[in-house]
């Protein structure tokens, strides 16, 4: 799990919690994408697990403790709708993206190809 | 197969579900629901991949890769402080300055002093000093940080961190002068010269007691003091040298200074209560009528009275420089680089 997105490791006041500064680097590098890459995924309704494991599937690990709240957050801004439904005989949480969260994410995917482009400029720079 | 895992593995599920809900609010509960749906979701994947029942050691790698209970539970709840990350850094300040720069100064230099002049027993005022610093300590921290969280509780309310005026910020600090090459050879000569006087004194009475001295001597007390107060004008003259030599030791003279007004607020200290300890009724500490009858004995009792007096006023001066001193040589340890307009640049960059 060296690549699980986790929040706790992140410190308030910007001390390095871990031995390595890479993976602490790492860390807060894909929290930001983190967002995005979850709204991404619930254009199409998921629940937790199946959310978590397309996200893993695609190389971006995160763990529940992370994942939940995280959720929780983006539903309270009005970003997701949920709704617990029966399926295979088990209470699960449904997520989608609402109409505010598909706009969100079409701004936020604006600013990511900003960003990105920035990025490859400067470093081409360099 | 061993015990445990004839044991139903699903059994350890709900034992760490209902551990993560004991350490969840109520109003959380649903989080807690949402793992345990996820959690039997992986062990049915794990199963289906397996094609097998998992037995108690698999479900608990799984349960282990989530994490210790409480910790899971820590991320799942939304987060809480009783004093938060904005108001943080002045209740650190303010805890510091007064455990560390108040209290700690009134209980070595006040608190101390006054139980080992009442117990007499070194080793009973430490006790006793100690004792009422940490009670002490403890009821200051409790105060501060219950005013804290009252802060931190009404401040968003009250808008506090709006309403601020940069013009009301303290100016500059200057930046840290080296000592002053004349003044310090002054007070090296100045001491040279009180070094002199202390070494002629026991031949020449007559220096400190001008014409008394044909009538009075000095008192058995200062056979034990003498040396200490020598002792003492000697470091003062070697700090001097010091200074003078290496001027480019910025902090010395301030925690130097304060090193020599420590042990000279101690040599008062005894003096004072060895003074304090001289029978009554013949109470001659500092200086004896050696001849001259009845009217030299009457000046003897003057004299003592004021050197005492002169003694109790030096403690109290010295206090309050130690209190000062304390508090200029904290301040010259965790100032900062000087900070003036001409270096912002390159503080930006």
């Amino acid at each position: 799990m060296r690549n699980t997105v986790c929040a706790v490791h992140y410190m308030a006041n910007g001390k390095q919690s871990g031995p390595e500064p890479f993976e602490n680097l790492k860390l807060e590098l894909r929290r930001g994408c983190l967002v995005v890459a979850v709204l991404g995924q619930l254009r199409k309704e998921q629940y937790g697990y199946t959310l978590r494991k397309a996200l893993a599937d695609d190389g971006l690990e995160i763990d529940e403790s992370t994942l939940y709240p995280l959720l929780r957050r983006l539903e309270s801004q009005g970003l997701l709708i949920s709704q617990w439904r029966e399926q295979d005989k088990r209470n699960k949480r449904f997520y989608r993206l609402s109409q505010v969260g598909e706009g969100i994410l079409t701004q936020l995917l604006e600013e990511w190809q900003r960003i990105n482009a920035s990025l490859e400029k400067i470093l081409q720079e360099a | 197969m061993t015990n445990t895992s004839r044991r139903n593995p699903m059994e350890l599920m709900d034992r760490y579900l209902q551990a993560v809900r004991f350490w969840l609010p109520k109003s959380q509960h649903d989080l807690a629901l949402e793992l345990a749906e996820d959690l039997h979701s992986q062990v049915e994947a794990k199963a289906a991949e397996l094609g097998r029942p998992l037995d108690e050691g698999e479900v608990s790698a799984i349960l282990k890769e989530c994490g210790r209970p409480v910790v899971v539970a820590g991320r799942l709840r939304p987060q809480d402080y009783l004093i938060g990350p904005m108001i943080f850094p002045a209740y650190r300040f303010i805890l510091k300055m007064t455990l560390l720069w108040m209290m700690l100064p009134i209980f070595v230099f006040v608190v101390g002093p006054v139980h080992f002049a009442t117990t007499g027993s070194l080793g009973a005022a430490i006790g006793s000093t100690i004792g009422a610093m940490w009670t002490g300590g403890f009821l200051a921290a409790g105060i501060i940080t219950m005013v804290f969280v009252v802060i931190e509780r009404t401040q968003s309310k009250l808008r506090v961190a709006d309403k601020w005026d940069p013009r009301s910020l303290p100016p500059l600090e200057k930046p840290e002068r080296k000592a002053s090459g004349g003044k310090t050879a002054c007070e090296l000569i100045f001491n040279l010269m009180a070094l002199a006087w202390l070494l002629l004194v026991p031949y020449k009475p007559f220096l400190i007691l001008g014409p008394a001295a044909s009538f009075l001597n000095a008192g058995p007390m200062w056979h034990t003091f003498y040396a200490p107060v020598l002792l003492l004008t000697v470091a003062s003259i070697l700090r001097l040298i010091v200074i003078l030599v290496r001027p480019d030791w910025v902090r010395f003279p301030v925690w130097s200074k304060l090193l020599q007004t420590v042990l000279s607020l101690v040599v008062v200290n005894y003096m004072i209560n060895a003074a304090g300890q001289t029978a009554g009724a013949a109470w001659h500490p500092f200086v004896l009528a050696a001849q001259g009858g009845e009217q030299a004995v009457k000046i003897a009792a003057v004299v003592n009275v004021s050197i005492l007096v002169s003694l109790v006023c030096t403690w109290i001066g010295l206090f309050i420089a130690a209190v000062v001193q304390t508090w200029q040589a904290v301040r010259s340890f965790t100032r900062k680089e000087s900070f003036t307009p001409g270096s912002a640049s390159l503080h930006v960059f």
